[in-house]
C-alpha cells in the first residue's frame, strides 16, 4: 500500500505538468486552429458582393503579390486569410476591380512624367491619358502643370483616378510661353516643367538605392499602347522605338543595323541631329538620370526639334541606345494632337455657366 | 476533472468546447452573412446565369484613316475599365479590315465586329467641311439590326452610341447603365460651347441649353443619351436617318423612341460634364507626301 505521503510527492510533481500543457494547449493552437477552419468556410461562403467602380492601389502583403491580370474572363477570386490578424479578406480580382493593378515589388517602376497646361480639352485629356494609366502595373505619375498654383482641377482629377502619382507645378515665366497660335520653334513647351520633374526625381531617389526604374515624358495629348509600357520597362541606359506622326511622316523611326545597333534616324526632318527622335520615343533608366545629375533640357536657345537632343547627350552615345518594339518595326505610340474646340457660340460675355467644369 | 485532462492531454484539441472570442466573433459573422444572403436571393428574382449587372452595349462607327488605330487604342482603355460592356464596332467598309479584326481580337474586350459602307452620295468628300453630312447613320443602324436579331429582350441593357474620337470618363458608364428608357446628360466641347445640356427642373428635361438650333425635337449630341435595349427593341422601325438634315440625326431616331417628359437625367441632375465631344487632328503628311512622290515613302507594311 503506498504511503500517503509518495501520493502526495506525485500529485505535487505531476500536478503542474498537467496544468502546464493543458494551458499551453488552449492558448496556442487552439485560436490557429479555429481561425484557419472557420476562415475557410467563411470565405467559400462569401458570394461576390457587387462593389462600388473604385479603383484602388492597394498593397497586398508582401508574400502574396499577384500578377496582372488579363481583361473580362470572368471572376477569379483570391482569398488569404492572415493568421496574425483577424481578418478574412476576399480581394476580388475581376478586372476591373484591381485597377490599378497591385503594386509589385520586382517590377521596376515606370516614372511618367507629363506636363499639362490649363485649357478647355485639358481634363478629357488627362481622364483618357489616366484610364490608359491604370492598366499599367508599377506606374507612377509625374504630372507637371504649368500654373502658379497647383489647380483644384487637377487635384482632384489625380485622386480620383486611384493612381500612385506627384503633382507638381511651376509656371513658365511669360516670356518663354509660346504666344497664341504664332509658334516660336524656339521656346519648346512643357521643358521647365520636364526639368521640374528630373530635379524632383533627384531630390527623391538616392543613386544608391536599389528601386530598379525607368523615366518616360508623356505629353497628354498623345495616345500610348499598353505594350509600349512593357517595351521600356527592360531599359538598361536610353532605349528607343518608332512614333507615328511626327516629322511629316506616319511615322519616324531609328535605323538599327543587322547587329541591333542603332547608326541613324530615318526623319526627313534633319535627320543629323545628334537624336532625331521624339519625346515620346525615348525611356531613360532612372539610375543613368541619378548619376548624371547635370543633364537637363536646355532651355534657351534650342534649336527647333533638338530638344531631346539637348538632354540625351548628356546621357548617352548613338551606340548604348537599346532598340525597342522589334527593333523597331512596330508602332506603340502616336503622336496625335486634339483639335482646338470651336467655342463660337460662348460669345464676348460667355454663355455656359463658368461653375460647371469641363 | 483532473483525470479527464491528463486523458486528453497530447490528443487534439476539438475546439468548440473553448468559447473563443475570435470564434464567435466569426460564428456571428457567419450568421450574418447567411441571413444577407437569404435577404438578397428573395428580393431578386432567380434567373440562371444571369449577370448581375445590365451589359452596355456600345456602338462605335469607325472608318479607315491615319488615326484610326490611335483613336480605336486609347478609347479600349477606357472600355476595358468597365464592366459588362459589349463594344459593337461597325466600319465604314464593304468588307472588314486586317486592322481592325487583328486589333480588336487582341483588345480583351467583348466585342462584335460589324461593316457596312456609306453609300457614296452621303459620303463626304475631300475637301468637305465635318458637319456637311451626317455620318455614321448607316453604321449604327447596322450596329441596331444586329442587336435586335441577336439579343433577347429579357436580358436588358443599355445602347450607347459612342464616337471613335470622343473622350469618356468611367463615371458615364455607371450613370447609363440603369436607363429605363432614354437618359441624357450634358456633353463637353460641342455645339461652339464649353459644354451643352438638357435644363432639368423637379426631376424632369424642361428644355435644353445648347448654342445652335435649340429649336429641334432633341437638340442633343449623340454622346449625350443613350437608350435601354428593351425600347429599342419594342420599336422595330426606330433607326437614324442619314437624309435627315444637319443636327438632326439624334431627333429622327429618338422622336419615335421617347418625349422630352420622359427623358431621364443623369450626372446630377445634368450638372456635370462626363464625356467630351473631342476631334483629333489631321496629321499632317506633307513630307510623306514628298518622300513618296520620290518613292521613299514610309514602309507602308508597317502599320499605324
Amino acid at each position: 500500500m503506498p504511503k500517503r505521503r509518495d501520493i502526495l510527492a506525485i500529485v505535487l510533481i505531476v500536478l503542474p505538468w498537467t496544468l502546464l500543457i493543458t494551458v499551453w494547449h488552449q492558448s496556442a493552437i487552439a485560436p490557429l486552429l479555429a481561425i484557419r477552419k472557420a476562415c475557410h468556410h467563411l470565405v467559400k461562403e462569401i458570394f461576390i458582393i457587387p462593389e462600388r467602380l473604385a479603383v484602388r492601389r492597394h498593397r497586398l502583403a508582401d508574400d502574396r503579390a499577384e500578377g496582372r491580370r488579363e481583361a473580362g474572363q470572368g471572376a477569379d477570386s483570391k482569398e488569404y486569410c492572415s493568421s496574425d490578424k483577424d481578418i478574412v479578406e476576399v480581394v476580388r480580382t475581376e478586372y476591373v476591380y484591381t485597377r490599378p493593378p497591385p503594386w509589385s515589388d520586382v517590377l521596376p517602376t515606370i516614372h511618367v512624367v507629363t506636363p499639362t497646361y490649363s485649357r478647355p480639352v485639358q481634363k478629357a485629356e488627362l481622364t483618357r491619358l489616366a484610364n490608359t494609366f491604370l492598366h499599367v502595373p508599377n506606374l507612377h505619375w509625374i504630372l507637371v502643370e504649368d500654373a502658379q498654383r497647383r489647380t483644384p482641377l487637377v487635384s482632384r482629377l489625380l485622386r480620383e483616378t486611384g493612381l500612385n502619382y506627384t503633382h507638381l507645378n511651376v509656371e513658365t515665366p511669360r516670356n518663354y510661353k509660346l504666344r497664341g497660335d504664332a509658334r516660336d520653334p524656339r521656346i519648346p513647351r512643357g521643358t521647365m516643367q520636364r526639368n521640374l520633374a528630373l530635379r524632383w526625381l533627384r531630390e527623391t531617389f538616392s543613386p544608391n538605392s536599389t528601386q530598379p526604374g525607368i523615366v518616360y515624358f508623356a505629353d497628354d495629348d498623345n495616345t500610348y499602347s499598353l505594350e509600349l509600357f512593357e517595351e521600356m520597362r527592360s531599359t538598361r541606359k536610353v532605349s528607343v522605338w518608332p512614333v507615328a506622326f511626327v516629322g511629316g511622316l506616319r511615322y519616324e523611326s531609328p535605323k538599327v543595323n543587322a547587329a541591333g545597333k542603332v547608326y541613324g534616324w530615318k526623319t526627313v526632318f534633319d535627320p543629323h541631329r545628334p537624336f532625331a527622335i521624339d519625346m515620346a520615343g525615348f525611356a531613360v533608366n532612372l539610375r543613368l538620370i541619378l548619376f548624371k545629375p547635370q543633364a537637363y533640357f536646355k532651355l534657351r536657345g534650342v534649336k527647333g526639334g533638338y530638344q531631346e537632343s539637348s538632354l540625351l547627350r548628356e546621357l548617352v552615345t548613338l551606340n548604348d541606345l537599346e532598340p525597342k518594339a522589334a527593333n523597331c518595326t512596330k508602332i506603340l505610340v502616336w503622336h496625335t494632337r486634339t483639335e482646338k474646340p470651336v467655342l463660337v457660340n460662348e460669345g464676348k460675355k460667355g454663355f455656359t455657366d463658368p461653375n460647371v467644369e469641363i | 476533472s483532473l483525470l479527464p485532462q491528463l486523458i486528453n492531454c497530447g490528443q487534439r484539441c476539438d475546439c468548440t468546447e473553448h468559447d473563443l472570442a475570435k470564434d464567435r466573433t466569426i460564428s456571428r459573422l457567419r450568421e450574418k452573412l447567411h441571413s444577407l444572403l437569404e435577404q438578397t436571393k428573395k428580393a431578386e428574382p432567380t434567373k440562371p446565369l444571369k449577370p448581375p449587372l445590365p451589359t452596355i452595349y456600345v456602338i462605335t462607327p469607325t472608318y479607315a484613316r491615319l488615326v484610326q488605330k490611335a483613336e480605336l487604342t486609347r478609347l479600349s482603355h477606357t472600355f476595358l475599365l468597365v464592366p459588362q460592356l459589349h463594344w459593337i464596332v461597325v466600319e465604314d467598309s464593304p468588307h472588314r479590315t486586317g486592322l481592325v479584326s487583328e486589333f480588336l481580337s487582341h483588345s480583351g474586350l467583348a466585342f462584335t465586329h460589324l461593316h457596312v459602307a456609306t453609300p457614296h452620295e452621303r459620303k463626304l468628300q475631300e475637301g468637305d467641311p465635318s458637319w456637311l453630312k451626317p455620318r455614321g447613320a448607316e453604321q449604327r443602324n447596322e450596329g441596331l439590326r444586329w442587336l435586335r436579331e441577336n439579343i433577347r429582350s429579357q436580358e436588358g441593357g443599355v445602347i450607347y452610341f459612342a464616337d471613335d474620337d470622343n473622350t469618356y470618363s468611367l463615371q458615364l458608364f455607371e450613370e447609363m447603365r440603369w436607363t429605363q428608357r432614354v437618359s441624357v446628360w450634358p456633353v463637353g466641347l460641342v455645339g461652339g460651347m464649353r459644354y451643352e445640356r438638357p435644363i432639368v427642373e423637379q426631376g424632369h428635361v424642361v428644355r435644353f441649353h445648347t448654342g445652335w438650333r435649340p429649336s429641334r425635337p432633341f437638340p442633343l449630341d449623340m454622346a449625350g443619351f443613350a437608350v435601354s435595349l428593351r425600347l429599342v427593341l419594342a420599336n422595330p422601325e426606330a433607326r437614324f436617318d442619314g437624309d435627315a438634315p444637319m443636327g438632326f440625326l439624334e431627333s429622327s431616331f429618338l422622336q419615335s423612341l421617347v418625349t422630352m417628359e420622359e427623358l431621364e437625367p443623369k450626372a446630377d441632375l445634368c450638372t456635370k460634364v462626363l464625356v467630351w465631344h473631342t476631334r483629333t487632328e489631321k496629321p499632317k503628311m506633307k513630307r510623306e507626301e514628298a518622300m513618296q512622290k520620290q518613292g521613299l515613302g514610309s514602309d507602308p507594311a508597317v502599320e499605324v
